[in-house]
């Protein structure tokens, strides 16, 4: 990490990761969640946003702990090391207030508790951001940081196709008001040897021209 | 013998360690992470789910990552 106290008390996006972060918040009607990958010499430079595969509604969002599993060993076998795929943690909230709420205090502290520092990351849905690093060693603290995009470094273009893949591919919908049934159980009665459906099963072909 | 162990706990592991024959996962678990909670942890041996029991052997990749990452408005 940086040494200077002004740029720890900043999280930076490229204009690449702050994109794709707003694009796939934007793309479905729910929370969305996922892992910052940072800049192998400077953690606090998100470069991208990775998807894990989850169940979504508009208010929640719940990772696969099997598909986390999946993303440790993948980003392991790109080179990376946990402390540039799994400290920052980002997800969005609708409306306005990104304040994290109980639910997202306690996963924060379970899930990220035993690691030397983490950062949790909430973007809501009209922009506001919520940024806050937690520091395990020593006698622990909490900070909140700055969140920024910055515009001095290399970048690729945005992907949006393969962006909404990913999202397809990781996102199931959870509609409480859809059916009381589960979205397996619906599927398992007409395709059984298919796999669960994803966002995109579920949407009309109107949501694909969004998507393009 | 090696083991691959890929870890988030304190500083993070995804490197090899030199683990005793006939270590088993609760071993590892508890020398690289501490008092053995495995609720709060998905583990894996070769990308399986393992026992706490389960030998380890050389080469084999051990993963401790967390569970029920959940957020909500």
């Amino acid at each position: 990490m940086q040494k200077t106290n002004r740029s720890n008390r900043v999280l930076r996006f490229s204009p690449f990761a702050l994109a794709k972060l707003v694009y796939l918040r934007d793309i479905g009607p729910t929370e969305i969640g996922g892992f910052g990958i940072s800049n192998a010499d400077d953690l606090l430079l998100i470069e991208d946003i990775q998807l894990v595969r989850q169940t979504c509604s508009v208010t929640s969002v719940e990772f696969d702990d099997a598909s986390v599993a999946d993303f440790f060993d993948s980003q392991v076998d790109a080179g990376r090391q946990p402390e540039q795929f799994a400290r920052v943690w980002v997800h969005t909230h609708p409306g306005a207030s990104p304040s994290p709420s109980q639910t997202d205090e306690e996963t924060f502290s379970r899930c990220f508790g035993g690691v030397d520092w983490a950062v949790m990351h909430i973007l809501a849905e009209e922009g506001n951001t919520y940024t806050r690093a937690r520091f395990n060693v020593g006698p622990g603290t909490d900070r909140r940081l700055r969140c920024r995009t910055i515009l001095d470094c290399e970048f690729p273009g945005t992907d949006h196709d393969q962006w909404f893949e990913e999202y397809r591919d990781n996102v199931t919908i959870d509609d409480p008001f859809a059916s009381r049934r589960s979205l397996t159980d619906r599927y398992d009665d007409t395709d059984w040897w298919q796999q669960p459906p994803t966002a995109a099963d579920l949407w009309s072909d109107r949501l694909f021209e969004v998507g393009r | 013998m090696k083991v691959l162990l890929i870890s988030n706990d304190a500083g993070g592991y995804a490197h090899h360690v030199e683990a005793p024959d006939n270590t088993t996962v609760q071993q590892m678990f508890e020398r690289h992470v501490g008092a053995f909670h495995a609720d709060s942890y998905l583990i894996r041996v070769n990308r399986q789910p393992a026992a706490a029991d389960q030998v380890l052997r050389d080469g084999d990749r051990v993963s401790f990552t967390p569970q029920k990452i959940e957020g909500a408005a």
